[in-house]
């Protein structure tokens, strides 16, 4: 017994000296570019910070963020994504929506690239397919762009009897024109009319929703875009002056008091794009982590806001929500 | 020296490697045996181990399965009748968020057409009436009650499976449900074989479903990725009987054991690094490596102490005999062990005593025989005591000789020339001499003084002394012949007298002579003296003693040198031996 405790003593010894080795160089550096401003930004950073530590770092710790914040101003990420490349970070995140991904692959062809977003990177030229990205860049989907379509069948749901409803498009976005493409295809299936209302900045959401409320439209669904995700409140609040019954990609969306969101669970795609972070400092090459998709596709509900809009819910929509707000 | 400082050593090598085996072989063998039977057992307590492990798991991926299957059970209980209930379009959707797994379900009724559709990503769809009996699931959900597909992979990377279950009637239907099978995960990662192994899920083609890194099964069909873990279950074999040792993707040694998931005819492998596995076995080798090498060395200073102390004594008494066999009989050898070797040299030491003892008393006998005769000198030596050689008065015969005309010739000739003479004349007296048992008291130059009857007596000492005498003059005479060939002028004469003298030892320290004092003595001298050549003078005691055994004729009166009074003279005849030319 004596002698165990004597050789443990000695592999304790050992492995005292270690860790002093492993601090000496200095801590590698995380370039994280994200298209809005923190505040939004804060959950899905905690979900991202958990990502690392699930690969063993630690913010502050082993491993440094240097942040870009484009504070909502899209136009800006491609010279945010250039100043984060020419600092040599070890690794560049491109955080919340295709437009910081394709930013920070035009801003470096050997830095390695995570992405989060919400789109099919393979159809917006992200990466060439999802099990061998190829490149320097991979990353996380979640399924919100593709679930689009998903979202006007639950507002027929919601609604059975309107003949049309308005779909709220961001031009700018790189996955508009699939979305539309795929809304168009879901209200002939399910025989309605679909009114396609462009806004691509907060100045022209109001006009947006007079244009919905004019057309007489049954409900507003919103295309999946980081631009409407991150402004869920502000949405939430001209729903409600608007009495207009909308669902967005974003469970904050119910959360500030509108009715209904279905979409990519943003918890689970940030938390692996930062758990594939972590791992592309500790040595993965990009190549060998294909692209994921987030499995977890959420349906918000706020029963509140269908209360006041005068809404019944039906119970199929009910049971098969995630989530319930009453 | 060195070949004794070098037999030295060879015995303390003996010693010390005899020492130093008995202790080290027998560790040695223990400590083999202990880590064979050890190996041995860990073989077959990894066997068991990761027998269990693979199984366990095996059951757990099962129990995935099982409960999705459970789950779309609860789909096909009821007949399908008329149009569609919304109660099971609820039923279905609450299903979709039960079981995450579940991408889409497809509810089909007794005739094969398509009812319901719901979907987490496309649209739903109700009636279609679409007819799907002649889908391979339909048709494998009819007769097999639940069916299994194929694994694909969604996009080349996330797998699917198909899962299809009727009823246990036909009019209830079908459900077909597709599955992702990245949710595997949750399971597949939570199992851990000991510290850092884990498991992972292959189809029948060898592709991989399920591994704790997800981005492995992502890569879909590669067979690169798949190449180590298609290997890891060839290693295992068909039988899955026990483990096998394989190599991961990085090329390290690990064992591995499989189970198989009998449902969707998957295979579970569970693999642990080697070093891992056997790392108790390593740990328990190390340890006996360790103690053997401890062992090893205690034994060689045990072995190096205990060959010293057994050495140390025989050196001793080698250098002790070597000091002994030099003449130092005064060296003690000393030897506190308390054993044989002490007494061996203790023995030695009283040998060395014994020794000491016999010398002097061979030193003494060879003084003895430088005036004694062999004869006697071994007769003094064999009674060890040389209370013979004591002062005393007796009867002896005094024989006094020297040759005639010596001094001249000594004068004249070459020194080699006179010691050859006096050789030759010495080896002729000394042989007679001896042969006679006669003493000889002392000699210089050319003339010698001979004791009869002293220090021991003899029969007829007179007759014995003439004799002595007459082979003196006979073989002197015969050189004499050969001296006067070469021209020497020189004769040899003899005087002998008997009476009681004085005999006994006189001298100092270790110069010891044995000689005789009384008037015989010089009479005996005087009669030599006046002796011409071949001449033997006898003085009357000594002519009477012999008068009727040998021919003795008196000559006369003579007046003797340092005698007052004549004496009446007897000569010896002899005759002298013819030439030998």
């Amino acid at each position: 017994m004596r002698r165990r405790d004597a050789l443990a003593w000695l592999g304790g010894a050992a492995a005292w000296t270690l860790p002093v080795r492993a601090q000496s160089p200095a801590m590698p550096i995380i370039g994280y570019l994200a298209p809005e401003s923190p505040r939004p930004f804060d959950s899905r950073l905690k979900a991202f910070r958990q990502g690392l530590a699930d690969a063993g770092y630690v913010e502050g710790r082993n491993v440094e963020i240097e942040y870009r914040w484009a504070e909502g101003r899209y136009d800006r990420l491609p010279a945010l994504a250039a100043d984060l490349a020419s600092q040599k970070v070890a690794v560049l995140v491109a955080s919340g929506g295709a437009p910081a991904a394709l930013a920070a692959k035009a801003a470096t062809k050997t830095i390695t690239i995570v992405f989060e977003m919400g789109g099919d990177p393979v159809a917006l030229g992200v990466v060439d397919s999802l099990s061998r990205p190829g490149g320097n860049l991979t990353g996380v989907s979640s399924l919100s762009v593709e679930v689009s379509r998903k979202r006007l069948e639950f507002m027929h749901d919601l609604r059975p009897a309107a003949p049309s409803f308005a779909a709220a498009v961001n031009p700018t976005s790189p996955t508009s024109g699939s979305q539309v493409r795929n809304l168009q295809a879901a209200a002939e299936a399910l025989g309605v009319r679909l009114h396609v209302m462009n806004a691509s900045n907060e100045g022209e959401f109001e006009a947006m929703f007079l244009a919905a409320t004019r057309e007489q439209a049954g409900g507003l669904v919103f295309t999946s875009d980081p631009y409407f995700a991150f402004r869920s409140t502000q949405l939430a609040d001209l729903c409600f002056r608007y009495s207009m019954p909308a669902v967005t990609q974003s469970r904050d969306f119910p959360a500030a008091g509108g009715l209904m969101s279905y979409g990519g669970d943003f918890a689970q795609s940030h938390r692996r794009a930062g758990s594939y972070a972590g791992q592309v400092l500790s040595g993965a090459k990009p190549s060998g982590l294909p692209v994921q998709l987030v499995t977890k596709v959420e349906l918000v509900i706020n029963l509140k806001t269908a209360n006041s809009l005068s809404i019944a819910v039906p119970p199929s929509l009910i049971s098969g929500a995630d989530m319930v707000i009453e | 020296m060195s070949v004794q400082r070098l037999r030295f050593h060879g015995l303390f090598r003996k010693y010390f490697l005899v020492l130093f085996l008995a202790v080290v072989i027998p560790l040695a063998a223990n400590g083999i045996s202990e880590a064979w039977f050890g190996y041995r057992d860990q073989r077959a307590r990894l066997d068991q181990l990761l027998g269990v492990e693979a199984r366990s798991a095996a059951a757990r991926i099962q129990g995935f399965l099982d409960d999705i299957t459970g789950q779309l059970g609860w789909l096909v209980q009821l007949p399908w009748t008329g149009e569609l209930d919304e109660r099971r379009r609820i039923d279905a959707l609450r299903l979709l968020r039960q079981v995450p797994a579940i991408v889409s379900l497809t509810l089909v009724d007794g005739s094969g057409r398509e009812r319901l559709y719901v979907s987490r990503i496309g649209l739903n769809r109700t009636e279609s009436h679409t007819d799907r009996s002649g889908e391979p699931a339909i048709i494998g959900a009819r007769s097999a009650r639940l069916w299994y597909g194929e694994v694909s992979y969604y996009r080349g990377s996330e797998p699917y499976l198909t899962v299809a279950i009727s009823g246990n009637r036909p009019s209830v239907g079908a459900v077909v449900a597709e599955v992702n099978l990245k949710l595997i995960w949750d399971v597949i990662s939570s199992i851990r074989v000991g510290q850092t192994g884990y498991a992972f899920v292959l189809d029948s083609p060898g592709r991989l479903i399920a591994h704790p890194d997800i981005s492995l099964v992502l890569r879909g069909a590669d067979e690169a990725t798949l190449a180590p873990f298609q290997a890891a279950r060839q290693a295992v074999g068909p039988t899955s009987a026990g483990f096998a040792t394989s190599h991961d993707a990085e090329g390290s040694p690990i064992a591995v054991a499989a189970a198989p998931i009998p449902g969707p005819d998957w295979t579970i492998v569970v693999e642990q690094p080697l070093t891992e596995a056997f790392g108790p076995i390593y740990a328990a080798l190390w340890r006996t490596g360790v103690l053997l090498l401890g062992g090893a060395l205690f034994a060689g200073l045990l072995a190096y102490a205990l060959a010293r102390r057994m050495t140390q004594p025989i050196r001793l008494l080698e250098e002790g005999t070597e000091r002994i066999g030099a003449g130092q009989f005064d060296h003690l050898i000393e030897i506190r062990t308390g054993d044989e070797l002490q007494r061996l040299a203790d023995s030695f030491n009283a040998m060395a005593a014994e020794l000491a003892v016999s010398q002097e008393r061979q030193e003494r006998i060879a003084k003895l025989k430088r005036f004694l005769a062999p004869q006697v000198a071994e007769l003094v030596d064999r009674k060890g005591d040389d209370g013979v050689l004591e002062g005393r008065r007796t009867e002896v015969v005094v024989v006094f000789c020297d040759l005639r005309g010596f001094t001249a010739f000594s004068a004249r000739a070459a020194p080699e020339e006179v010691m050859s003479v006096l050789s030759e004349y010495y080896d002729a007296l000394g042989a007679i001499i001896t042969r006679y048992a006669a003493t000889l008291t002392s000699f210089s130059g050319d003339g010698l003084m001979v004791l009869v009857n002293a220090p021991v007596p003899v029969d007829e000492p007179a007759v014995r002394a003439v004799d002595l005498a007459v082979e003196m003059q006979v073989s002197v005479q015969e050189l004499i012949v050969g001296w006067r060939e070469r021209g020497y002028r020189i004769g040899f004469g003899v005087g002998l007298a008997m009476g009681p003298a004085t005999v006994g030892r006189i001298g100092y320290e270790n110069r010891f002579d044995y000689t005789a004092i009384g008037s015989v003595v010089n009479l005996a001298a005087r009669l030599c003296a006046s002796a011409s050549d071949s001449e033997i003078l006898v003085d009357a005691t000594a002519a009477e003693a012999v008068k009727d055994k040998r021919h003795v004729h008196p000559i006369g009166m003579r007046l003797i040198k340092g005698y007052d009074e004549e004496f009446l003279v007897y000569c010896v005849g002899f005759t002298q031996r013819p030439q030998a030319s």
